[in-house]
């Protein structure tokens, strides 16, 4: 009973300032397709954002020395100024979230981006309900930053932007609470103690339910799909939770 | 006429005919050669009609005087009483007053036989040079010479009777020498008619070899010679029994004809061969001596062919070159040889080949360098034509993912707009197009990559069947949602396979993708997998719920569905996708339709087994 009425007031109290704080966050849409660009202010304007535009990546550094921005979306191919050497340009000097946002969809393509310093990575054509997702989620944690030191507690185990409460028994996504059972919860807790571990369904199994697994890799593997629908923006581009196909699973250690 | 007489004489028979007749032909002349000499006929008489004017008679007096210088030696040597001697012929001879006669001692009565006479007198013939010019002009009785007078004639009786002997023989001769000569004239033009019409045939003007003209000519002319050798030696022991006038004269003359006949057939087939060789032009090119000759030449040709390298000026120095260092090599070998023997100056050569070996390699690695360089510039060319293709692909890709991102947007700025109804279902419609192009791109620049083989790979082992169990985790709301019941049976243990994990998930997906939108509601969808010794084959069965009216090339083809009309999801690429990841994670995906029976096949090679 406890541990619901933390989670909901948790949930209560974050949510709330979220909202609050929508309204003075300014958002800098860099791409050199204006069409692209006007599409996006206008997505994350009706989201309650404040919306900047800049169609090349000196444009890009030039507004972000006059203004105060929380957040960028960056496209890789533009001209003059390309959207990596922009990140590595803002990275000299500001840490805010960056999402990279690319018609380059290759796998190569996210690492580049993702190593280079960018928070994010979405590959064009995006999905529009995903990337303000996205956009919230980071927003969330980077405006939580400097509260997360308060909030977290001894007893917390955060990798990423993922954080599980070992004592109040809730996950937090970039500070956002999503309830799980007491399995998943469990698995989570084997998979977050040791992030970058792939680990097989069989010994899922074993370390969560304490018997020998025995033919039961299919529980597993249905528990950490629902974890992932429960945690993940796009499940099917899991971000936190990975699927190592025919090997086992991990948390991705970013 | 001209035409038949050909067709007529070219056919077999007719020439086995003339064959066998040239045979039993020169048997006949060796026959008829081996009667005359049993029967000692004196070929004299055919010219020579006249037995007092014969060679033969000249003999006889030949004889008669050896006979009387014989006797002479006798008396003059034992001092016996006066001998006579019982001779065909009649002689008086006069040796100083001693006179021995067995007919008269007058010189008129041996005169009388004019035909017959001949007279030495002090040893000189003085009378008979007219009877027989080639009767001897000496008797030869060394110091009674001088002292010697000899007449001697043959009696008109012995004569009449030698000369009656004579003309029967000259009929004889007259007789053997026609017929000889007819069997030769007929042996002679058949042959002639044989070695035209030999390899010729009445259907057509071409030369034709049968089985004995492979032999090589060598062989054949070989063959020729031990036979004609053989013959000659049956014929001289034939030669020498001499058994004239007896019963086993027949069988002798049998005997010999026959193993004439024989060998001149024989004889005869390997003349023809020699002669159709001849015709055909290749009497001396298909001979051994030739064939080998030929061989090496084209071996030595081979060496110094230029031909293969003409195209290639780089490869044509090369080779140039290496001629002429062999040629002066061996040049100064030979020079140096020579000098050695002869003069000091043998070092000469020597430092020659030192310089002709620096030329030599100095210009081989010059050339060598410029064909690495050119083979590098293509390696490059090739590079930078399959970097292209990526950037190609990439590029196209891009420009065709910008417009569609704005349309994306837009269509879901639009949708959150209010709107009349109509149009908020067009917007409907346009939402899920655009969601389908992207779909599309996105499968067709994976495809693209995968062809180009510029796919990223990351192959490790793993285990296929924990993949697969993953893949149905993963699928399972579309499993529930098609009402399609799974059938799976997968083996207890691991199935390790190498492979890249992500690629393989996604063939996974396509192909059961695939089954659950084809597959006839209410059937069963089968996913198996089993290892077989060193493989393993993962299969995917579904019951079509439509007629498969393609084959199975058809549905790999790319941007091929299997129903056009059925369905308006997916890029009809799942399949081609599906195929170009198993063959880059070295796997081989096949497809097979039995009826209304759709199956897919995924083979790959198996890594071992780990618990």
């Amino acid at each position: 009973m406890d541990y619901i009425i933390n989670t909901w007031q948790t949930m209560f109290v974050l949510g709330f300032e979220g909202r609050k704080r929508v309204e003075n966050v300014q958002i800098l849409v860099v791409d050199d397709d204006k069409e692209i660009a006007r599409a996006l202010a206008v997505l994350l304007r009706s989201e309650g954002y404040q919306v900047l535009l800049a169609y090349d990546g000196l444009e890009a550094l030039d507004m972000l020395i006059t203004e105060d921005v929380k957040l960028l979306l960056l496209d890789i191919m533009m001209p003059r100024l390309d959207g990596l050497s922009t990140l590595l340009k803002i990275r000299e000097t500001k840490n805010i979230p960056i999402i990279m946002l690319s018609a380059k969809s290759e796998d190569s393509d996210k690492i580049l981006g993702l190593s280079m310093g960018a928070d994010d990575y979405i590959s064009k054509p995006y999905n529009p309900a995903e990337l303000v997702a996205r956009v919230r989620s980071l927003l969330r944690r980077y405006l939580r930053l400097g509260t997360i030191a308060e909030v977290s507690e001894v007893s917390s185990l955060c990798v990423s932007g993922l954080c599980l409460e070992l004592e109040k028994k809730y996950l937090s996504i970039d500070g956002e609470v999503v309830r799980l059972t007491a399995t998943e919860f469990k698995i989570m807790e084997l998979l977050m103690s040791n992030p970058g571990i792939v680990f097989s369904a069989e010994r899922i199994y074993e370390k969560v339910w304490q018997e020998t697994a025995y033919m039961v890799e299919n529980t597993v593997m249905v528990h950490i799909r629902r974890i992932r629908e429960k945690i993940e923006i796009n499940p099917r581009e899991p971000k936190y939770l990975k699927v190592v196909w025919g090997i086992g699973y991990k948390i991705e250690k970013l | 006429m001209g035409t038949k007489l050909r067709s007529f004489s070219t056919k077999t028979w007719v020439k086995a005919l003339a064959f066998i007749l040239v045979a039993v032909a020169i048997a006949g002349i060796t026959v008829k050669l081996q009667q005359f000499s049993y029967q000692e006929i004196n070929p004299e008489s055919l010219v020579v009609a006249e037995y007092a004017k014969s060679a033969t008679f000249t003999r006889e007096e030949n004889s008669a005087r050896n006979t009387i210088e014989e006797f002479i030696r006798e008396i003059t040597n034992s001092s016996k009483a006066a001998i006579t001697m019982d001779v065909p012929f009649n002689y008086y001879l006069q040796i100083g007053e001693q006179s021995y006669s067995n007919w008269s001692d007058k010189k008129a009565d041996y005169e009388a036989l004019t035909t017959s006479f001949f007279g030495y007198e002090n040893g000189k013939l003085i009378y008979g040079s007219a009877n027989n010019p080639m009767s001897g002009d000496y008797l030869n009785a060394d110091s009674l010479a001088d002292i010697l007078t000899l007449y001697l004639a043959f009696p008109a009786s012995f004569m009449s009777e030698q000369q009656a002997e004579w003309d029967k023989m000259h009929l004889e001769m007259i007789d053997f020498v026609i017929s000889i000569l007819v069997l030769a004239g007929v042996t002679l033009l058949l042959l002639f008619y044989l070695f035209w019409a030999t390899g010729r045939r009445p259907e057509d003007k071409e030369l034709h070899l049968n089985v004995i003209d492979q032999l090589y000519t060598e062989f054949s002319l070989g063959a020729l010679g031990l036979l004609v050798l053989a013959w000659l030696a049956v014929a001289g022991n034939l030669f020498y029994i001499q058994q004239s006038g007896s019963s086993i004269e027949l069988v002798l003359y049998l005997l010999f004809g026959g193993a004439t006949f024989l060998i001149a057939s024989v004889c005869g087939l390997f003349l023809l061969s020699l002669v159709r060789k001849i015709k055909g032009k290749r009497f001396f090119k298909h001979t051994l001596c030739y064939t080998i000759l030929a061989k090496i030449g084209d071996f030595f040709k081979s060496l110094f062919d230029e031909r293969a390298f003409a195209k290639y000026p780089l490869t044509k120095t090369l080779f140039y070159r290496q001629q002429v260092f062999i040629g002066t090599s061996f040049l100064m070998v030979l020079t140096f040889v020579v000098l050695f023997i002869s003069t000091p100056l043998f070092f000469f050569p020597f430092f020659l080949e030192l310089v002709i070996c620096y030329w030599y390699i100095k210009g081989n690695n010059k050339t060598f360098e410029e064909i690495n360089k050119g083979f590098n510039a293509s390696i490059e060319e090739q590079m930078k034509a399959e970097r292209m293709k990526v950037a190609l692909v990439t590029n196209v890709s891009h420009d065709l993912k910008t417009p569609l991102t704005s349309i994306i947007s837009y269509v879901d700025l639009l949708a959150k707009e209010e709107l009349p109804e109509t149009a908020t279902d067009y917007v409907r419609i346009l939402g899920e197009k655009s969601a389908r192009l992207k779909t599309i791109v996105a499968d067709l620049f994976e495809l693209a990559k995968a062809s180009s083989g510029s796919l990223h790979l990351d192959l490790e082992e793993l285990d296929l069947k924990k993949l697969i169990e993953q893949t149905l985790v993963e699928m399972e709301d579309k499993i529930e949602l098609s009402g399609l019941q799974l059938r799976i049976s997968l083996p207890e243990q691991a199935v390790m396979i190498r492979g890249d994990g992500k690629k393989l998930y996604r063939v996974l997906q396509n192909i059961l993708d695939n089954a659950l939108k084809y597959a006839l509601p209410g059937t069963r969808v089968y996913v198996e997998l089993e290892e077989q010794q060193n493989k393993v084959l993962a299969v995917i069965k579904n019951t079509a719920g439509y007629e498969m009216n393609f084959s199975k090339e058809d549905i790999m083809q790319r941007f091929n569905r299997g129903d056009q009309a059925r369905s308006s999801e997916g890029s009809g690429l799942g399949l081609s996708i599906a195929e170009s990841f198993t063959n880059v994670c070295g796997g081989y995906l096949d497809v097979s339709i039995d009826g209304d029976l759709f199956k897919v096949s995924l083979n790959f090679d198996r890594v071992g087994i780990v618990g």
